[in-house]
């Protein structure tokens, strides 16, 4: 069994947020909604002034504060490391969403059709798209995964329940990359099997020093950055996206 | 703790309970699987296509699903994005089946100005009408009719087989874009473009001006050159961004010299100035390539004898004519020749030069004198002037030094800020080497203009719409603001006509370029406006009579460039799926709106133009009467591009990749003869012959005072503003949006929904300013006294100049969408066009004064 980890190498983030659509695009998230995130910061006082980006997905932590709290077993961590959400047993508690401390959880408040951007119901469409909501709706969301064959957040848009990064489970199962990482442009986002030591990611953490986001909450994310340091109260957000939580 | 199956096991236990609380919690169930039939089997399908949004048309691969397209991802073989894509080629999904798009062929029922009232139309009423039009139009004067094109995507069939079969005068947005530092390379080295590295080989890189994080650079967009830079950084190469913000080069940067807006000129010119002080200057290149040793009189004029210009040459220690055998011409030193003195031109340039000292530039640019040696140290050191390299297999001049530059060419003097800066690399001896300066991707190809600049006719009165060899403006990028300027009033500007048909081809001038009130005024005087165009734009909005709905990505379109600079490819773009609603592609439009109008058939017609602009050969050539399909034309033209399988290679791998470029033909140096054979113009002596004659014909000073053999630095007009506009303000590009083609693409729009103003904290507190403040932002013009005012929110930023304000572009472009709603207004409405405001060669400039308050 995999060990499946994250590395984000912060040397060569653009902070172009393309990673933020590719996942929406890939998970059909609803308005609002940034399983990744992709936070702009500034630091310094003019002209001493640094820039630096930041990727944030959800951590997929080896110590999941989320599925701790979940009282369903809705939240649940996989043995290759995933942290998944079985949407058909959701109650829509929003434990998660509190014990988490990255903020990643992102909790369905209306009915999914209603919540696309825009109104797809239209009649020279609906004949084109089969009146798929949203248009482009992948259809690999819709299947159960994992040995169990559990659902996972992906296509879950029942009001009322949370979801949140999946690693694309859809894709890794088929030995693809999560849709983040296959489209970075700038090969900043890297993932693999911490077990394989000629991984991606076993090489870039042999190579460079790395950090894990909170570290000291003995969470234990599987996601590392390399290139960079840690955000601290001197990281200004610029260009903040209003997410809905 | 780890979760282990029996975990997971005893939790499902109050499962059940759990879905009962969420169905009482929050009534209705509602969801996108649940509850849906089965569907039928999924037929899963890869369509290579090309990205309809950027600049650089990036390979893309649709993943269809039962006919429908679930997303775009990156064409993995595309030499310029590596199967990754920008997040604008992956929203776009959303603008293909955007239910706002214009779905069918409007005609307008309203008059115009105001937001229109529309009534569908037929294809063949719409096209029946504007075709009826053009005849009418072209029977009285071909001149009457304008064409209107931003980013063109398939450059044979628009700008040049559609503007000549219609005779159409041709107006476009380069002016608005980066055409100051086109006009400047293919006047002064030959290359058409403006700067960028050699980023395999660049050691040390001045990112003068380049949004690297948002923006594309030259010629290229925004995946390929972050790529190249990327890994040059990881090889070692230093960045010094030279920028009034920082945010553009972002952490890239390992120095930012937080220059003054528009006064790169005058840094360009101090860099040359310690260059030649402290003796890092490539002799050999400037005494062989250049025209740096032609010897220049008195009145500014070369030294010719029998139509030849000389050179002092020291082996003789006579003069020489300057291709003469076996010659040491000098640089420097005075000379008498015929009863003359004269002297080398790079003698007469270190003269021009020793004004522009490292404390006068810090004064000038707001920038530290040292920090400025400091960059003029290391070019000097990096440069390696005299070392070369061997690459496949041929020894080249390694100058591992350069320029990325770009849209910072659009300012008052742009066109001599960025001779400028091609000096300091020509003094490097960088241009062409292994490292060093490139102005183009790929081959190096010497421009018409080389030429044609040096050689323009000024002629008299009267003048074209956008005022071709001009007294006004001799090198002239076609400025549409500048027609906009002259519409208005077009006998101040020896214009003896107004246009009165236009067609906008996937542009928004109302918005996309800059002096917004200028185009509102000039375009009431168009009688009749067709736009074709996905979207209703604001330009169709306002101005439109009739609106023809064109596809997105779901067409072909090409022949595309997709190289990388170092790698060779074509690519098409196809149609992953059916143009949606009524929407036709853009080639199969242009062939109908041709037959209607009687220019598709026989000789002179598109079709006949189309073969010369797609170079067909026989047997592929298009017959002259009989209208082929848009498939069939490519089919041709793959052909006779000597691919057997024609428009199914394309429709099956996307893109031609066709090998790498050799050195031979990638680096001036290495060219036969060197760079094309032609001499570098260090010095601008037809730009003196031009001054001349403007003067003779009486324009003001404010046209001709920039035509200078060397680049000089004067203030900026925008500097005679009030004291009270005590701000500068600049615009950028957000790497969410590109011109008109993406701000109301709800996913790129929800990440950048409203317009912002960039301020210093400290400027914004001394106006009692908070973060977050709505403020009022006025620009005033130094000339006419005219103010334009809009309002927007502050944001602060410690990374820009405390005496600059920024604002990014790309903001409400597409009219009634419910995305674009309130996004807030362009910088285009503070900018101001004409005198002032353009370059000598007309380009626009996107500085002026402001004074920002609550």
């Amino acid at each position: 069994m995999a060990r499946y980890a994250m590395v984000i190498d912060l040397d060569r983030c653009t902070g172009c947020r393309a990673c933020m659509e590719a996942c929406k695009v890939e998970n059909n998230t609803p308005t609002a909604t940034f399983w990744m995130y992709v936070f702009r910061f500034e630091e310094g006082e003019y002209p001493n002034t640094h820039i630096w980006f930041m990727p944030r997905p959800c951590m997929h932590c080896d110590n999941a504060p989320c599925v701790k709290v979940c009282p369903v077993g809705a939240r649940y961590k996989r043995e290759d490391g995933l942290v998944a959400t079985d949407w058909d047993r959701c109650i829509g508690c929003r434990y998660c969403e509190v014990a988490c401390p990255y903020g990643v959880n992102f909790f369905n408040w209306k009915e999914p059709s209603k919540n696309y951007y825009l109104d797809w119901r239209d009649k020279d469409l609906s004949p084109i798209t089969n009146g798929a909501v949203p248009p482009y709706r992948n259809p690999d969301l819709e299947k159960p995964y994992g040995k169990e064959r559990r659902r996972t957040a992906g296509g879950g848009r029942l009001k009322g329940v949370i979801e949140k990064c999946t690693f694309c489970v859809h894709r890794v199962e088929k030995g693809l990359q999560p849709a983040c990482v296959a489209n970075c442009p700038l090969f900043a986002l890297h993932f693999g099997d911490l077990d394989d030591p000629n991984s991606t990611v076993s090489q870039l953490l042999r190579r460079k020093p790395s950090f894990r986001l909170l570290e000291e909450l003995g969470t234990r994310p599987r996601v590392y950055y390399v290139g960079g340091h840690p955000p601290d109260t001197e990281a200004r957000q610029i260009e903040e996206v209003k997410a809905r939580v | 703790m780890k979760i282990s199956r029996r975990t997971f096991l005893k939790t499902s236990a109050v499962a059940g309970g759990g879905l009962l609380a969420s169905r009482f919690l929050f009534g209705g169930l509602e969801t996108l699987v649940a509850g849906q039939p089965p569907s039928v089997p999924a037929t899963e399908e890869w369509v290579p296509t090309t990205c309809w949004i950027g600049k650089q048309d990036c390979g893309i691969l649709a993943r269809r699903i039962n006919g429908r397209v679930v997303k775009f991802v990156g064409h993995p073989a595309h030499p310029r994005n590596r199967g990754t894509l920008c997040p604008k080629g992956v929203a776009q999904i959303m603008a293909l089946y955007d239910p706002n798009r214009v779905k069918a062929p409007l005609i307008r029922t309203n008059e115009k100005g105001v937001p229109g009232k529309w009534r569908q139309a037929t294809w063949d009423e719409a096209l029946t009408l504007v075709g009826q039009k053009i005849r009418e139009v072209r029977a009285k004067d071909p001149r009457l009719l304008l064409w209107q094109k931003g980013r063109s995507k398939s450059k044979a069939f628009y700008d040049e087989a559609f503007v000549k079969a219609s005779g159409a005068t041709k107006l476009h947005h380069g002016a608005f874009c980066s055409d100051a530092g086109y006009r400047a390379s293919e006047y002064t080295v030959g290359i058409s473009g403006v700067l960028n590295p050699d980023f395999r080989y660049t050691r040390y890189l001045l990112a003068w001006g380049w949004n690297l994080t948002n923006a594309g650079g030259n010629q290229l967009c925004w995946i390929t050159w972050p790529q190249q830079l990327v890994q040059a950084k990881e090889r070692g190469m230093k960045v010094v961004a030279i920028d009034p913000r920082l945010r553009g080069v972002g952490h890239f940067a390992d120095e930012w010299l937080p220059i003054r807006p528009a006064t790169d000129l005058a840094l360009a010119l101090t860099l040359c100035h310690l260059l030649i002080a402290q003796g890092t200057i490539d002799r050999e290149y400037l005494a062989k390539y250049t025209n740096a040793p032609f010897l220049v009189k008195e009145d500014g004029f070369f030294l010719k004898r029998e139509g030849k210009e000389q050179v002092w040459d020291l082996r003789s220690n006579a003069p020489r004519p300057y291709d003469a055998a076996g010659i040491d011409p000098a640089l420097e030193g005075t000379f008498v020749v015929d009863g003359m003195r004269v002297k080398p031109a790079f003698q007469v340039f270190q003269e021009h030069v020793a004004q522009y000292t490292p404390e006068w530039a810090a004064e000038v640019c707001g920038v530290p004198a040292e920090a400025i040696q400091r960059v003029a140290r290391e070019l000097g050191e990096n440069a390696h002037i005299g070392s070369t390299i061997v690459v496949d297999g041929v020894s080249l001049p390694y100058r591992p030094v350069a320029i990325m530059a770009y849209h910072m060419a659009q300012q008052e003097l742009g066109f001599q800020a960025v001779r400028a800066m091609l000096t300091v690399m020509m003094l490097l001896g960088a241009i062409g080497a292994v490292g060093g300066q490139r102005i183009d991707v790929g081959p190096w190809k010497i421009h018409e203009n080389f030429e044609k600049l040096d050689q323009i006719e000024i002629k008299d009165p009267p003048y074209n719409i956008y005022l071709k060899d001009s007294k006004f403006f001799p090198i002239n990028s076609n400025n549409s603001a500048i027609v906009a300027k002259v519409m208005q009033n077009p006998e101040k500007y020896g214009v003896n006509y107004t246009p009165e048909v236009l067609i906008v081809h996937m542009s928004n001038p109302l918005v996309a370029f800059a002096s917004q009130p200028d185009f509102m005024e000039a375009y009431k005087k168009f009688k009749f406006v067709v736009v074709i165009d996905p979207w209703l734009s604001k330009t169709a909005d306002l101005f439109a009579d009739v609106v023809l709905p064109a596809a997105t990505i779901e067409k072909y379109e090409g022949p595309l460039a997709a190289t990388d600079q170092y790698t060779d490819a074509t690519a098409l773009r196809v149609p992953p799926m059916k143009p949606l609603f009524q929407s036709r592609g853009d080639i199969e439009i242009y062939l109908d709106l041709c037959e209607k109008a009687g220019i598709l058939y026989g000789k002179g017609g598109y079709l006949d133009h189309l073969n010369e602009a797609l170079k067909l050969k026989d047997p592929y050539k298009l017959p002259l009467d009989r209208k082929p399909t848009v498939r069939e034309i490519f089919d041709r033209w793959a052909k006779s591009e000597g691919i057997p399988e024609g428009v199914a290679y394309f429709e099956k791998n996307g893109v031609k990749v066709k090998g790498p470029v050799p050195a031979t033909k990638f680096y001036g140096y290495a060219t036969d003869p060197p760079f094309g054979g032609i001499r570098h113009r260090f010095y601008g002596e037809s730009l003196l012959r031009y001054r001349e004659e403007m003067r003779k014909r009486g324009v003001a000073e404010i046209y001709w005072r920039d035509y200078t053999p060397f680049p000089t630095w004067r203030k900026p007009t925008m500097e005679g503003s009030p004291p009270e506009y005590d701000l500068y303000l600049i615009s950028y590009k957000l790497i969410e949006f590109k011109q008109s083609r993406s701000s109301q693409i709800p996913l790129l729009a929800e990440l950048a929904p409203r317009q912002w103003l960039e301020i210093n904290p400290k400027t914004a507190r001394a106006r009692g300013i908070n973060d977050g403040d709505e403020v009022w932002v006025e620009s005033h013009n130094a000339i006419t006294g005219e103010t334009r005012k809009v309002r927007v929110v502050a944001r602060y930023r410690e990374s820009i100049r405390p005496d600059t304000v920024g604002m990014p572009h790309h903001y409400g472009e597409v009219a009634r969408h419910p995305w674009t709603r309130g996004q807030g207004p362009t910088p285009n409405s503070l900018f101001f066009t004409g005198e002032g405001y353009v370059a000598n060669t007309a380009d626009q400039s996107f500085h002026v004064k402001v004074r920002v308050y609550k």
